[in-house]
């Protein structure tokens, strides 16, 4: 019934600099899921994530999103595969909110009405509609990580990937954020959310994968796998202990 | 503190937002050029006009002045420079200097000058976005093939980019140095060392980052454009601006 629309086979890569990033890398991620990445600092979320819209190229494996290899046509790929990266600041181009947006399909040389349609799909989705015509570096923390999926949804990503999506946003920015990506997973996207911070989106994820020094170490469901994180340097979900359930951040 | 930059786009719906950026470029041009010859009383004129086109494109002066200050104090030393190196008839004589009154005649003037075309940039650039100030570069270097239009235009619309970037880091590394007593250290290369490495390096960081956002959406140079529209407004308003510079040039 679901189809892969990620496989990544046997991938490595190693930096310039001779640090091994990620070492042998196997998993395959079903369309619609929502798969959350967790593992330690420098446990090789980041260059993981990186590779599958080519970002960086693997030294050894493949990564192919619904059957095709990504490094055969970056350009599709990345219109695939949105990346919302950790500093919404430096991903911001443009000098309007609106501008911002645009950048995406404007590469994708769309014609204007096409384009226009687009960025106010996507400011709607983000609810960032009124702030069209606003200058992004003046947005909230919380509106410019929105304005960052605006800028992704924009080129219609069948999946989106979240690099530390939470970090330096308060507990209602958690929230709301929260609600977004659950909004667009319903939408029928497959996300991605690569994170330390397991209690904010266990709950509602469908897969878990536990990287260490590199490589995949745990990759299954998350209620079986919940337990035994905290041997791979993640803290397990306070509300996950004996006696209690698991609650969403949401209610 | 992005906001803290005179020179930059501001949303807005007046004349000059609606014109031709090939068109206002074209009157940038023209009106300098016939102001650098202009007698006190064509300045007069020129700045009646810019006073009413500031009215109409509703700038902030009182912001715009502030962010101007220095500016301000570098105009007060052109005049107060050219007061004291002007000879002719002596007005006010201190020691050895001399205030003229063709010193003051011609500062005045000068400082002037300056003003007017101090002015007419930051509205040029105050109602055009770098998007549009790129696709005018491209078309006016069609007609020069050995010069590549596409990749001049992508640089600087990448320099406006980054001059509020480069600006705020410059502004955040003296402050988290002051905040640590720099200004006890009397020895200004030391400071001016200690202020610049840590600044560069910083810039290069968020260009590195800014560079992959744009990677990961997709960046080429070849992409839908800015339609760039000539109406009949423009035409209109360049028989205005023709007009204005004959009777500066006359006066
Ligand atoms: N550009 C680079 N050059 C050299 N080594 C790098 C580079 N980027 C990352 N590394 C190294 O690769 C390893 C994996 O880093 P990565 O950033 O993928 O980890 P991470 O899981 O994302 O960590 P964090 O939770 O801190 O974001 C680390 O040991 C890191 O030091
Ligand atoms: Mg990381």
């Amino acid at each position: 019934m679901h189809m892969n629309i990620i496989e990544i086979e046997n991938l490595s890569h190693r930096f310039p600099d001779g640090t091994l990033g990620i070492d042998g890398i196997n998993l395959t991620i079903q369309e619609g899921t929502f798969v959350v990445i967790s593992g330690q600092n420098g446990s090789g979320k980041t260059t993981l994530l990186r590779h599958l819209n080519g970002l960086l190229l693997p030294d050894r494996g493949t990564v192919r999103l619904s059957g095709v290899s990504v490094s055969k046509d970056l350009v599709k790929a990345r219109q695939i595969v949105g990346m919302v990266f950790q500093d919404s600041d430096s991903q911001i181009i443009g000098e309007t909110v609106y501008d911002d947006v645009a950048f995406g399909p404007e590469n994708l040389c769309l014609d204007r009405s096409e384009i226009k349609r687009r960025v106010y799909d996507a400011l709607k989705a983000v609810g960032l509609t009124g702030l069209a015509e606003q200058r992004p570096h003046l947005l909230s923390g919380g509106e410019k990580r929105r304005l960052a999926i605006a800028g992704v949804l924009s080129m219609k990503p069948r999946v989106i990937v979240f690099d530390e999506p939470f970090s330096n946003l308060d507990y209602p920015g958690i929230r709301q954020l929260l609600e977004q990506v659950l909004s667009l997973h319903k939408a029928g996207r497959t996300i991605v959310v690569a994170t330390h911070e397991l209690e904010k989106v266990i709950t509602h994820a469908d897969h878990l994968v536990i990287m260490k020094d590199g490589t995949v170490v745990r990759d299954g469901l998350p209620d079986e796998m919940v337990k035994g994180v905290e041997a791979f340097g993640v803290r397990e979900p306070y509300n996950s202990r004996p006696g209690m359930e698991i609650r969403s951040w949401l209610n | 503190m992005a906001e803290l930059t005179a020179f930059r786009f501001r949303t807005g719906a007046s004349l000059l937002h609606k014109l031709d950026v090939r068109f206002k470029l074209g009157f940038l041009v023209l009106i300098s050029l016939a102001g650098l010859k202009a007698a006190p009383l064509a300045l007069c004129v020129i700045t009646f006009v810019l006073i009413a086109v500031i009215i109409d494109t509703r700038l902030p002066i009182k912001v715009i002045l502030k962010e101007l200050r220095y500016f301000l104090i570098l105009l007060l030393f052109v005049f107060i420079a050219r007061i004291l190196t002007t000879p002719g008839s002596t007005l006010i004589q201190i020691m050895a200097v001399s205030v003229t009154r063709e010193g003051i005649y011609d500062g005045s003037l000068v400082c002037w000058r300056l003003v007017i075309i101090i002015t007419l940039g930051l509205l040029f650039v105050s109602t055009t976005r770098t998007s549009e100030i790129k696709a005018a570069v491209e078309w006016l270097l069609i007609p020069f093939p050995f010069f590549q239009g596409k990749r001049v235009a992508t640089m600087m619309s990448l320099v406006m980019r980054f001059m509020p970037l480069i600006l705020d880091q410059a502004k955040e590394t003296a402050d988290a140095q002051r905040a640590r007593c720099v200004e006890n250290r009397k020895n200004p290369l030391y400071r001016l060392r200690k202020f610049a490495i840590p600044v560069i390096r910083r810039i290069f960081e968020s260009a590195d980052k800014l560079a992959v956002a744009m990677e990961a959406r997709c960046y080429s140079e070849n992409r839908t454009d800015p339609w760039l529209s000539s109406g009949l407004k423009d035409w209109v308003a360049l028989f205005v601006v023709i007009c204005l510079c004959a009777m500066i040039i006359l006066i």
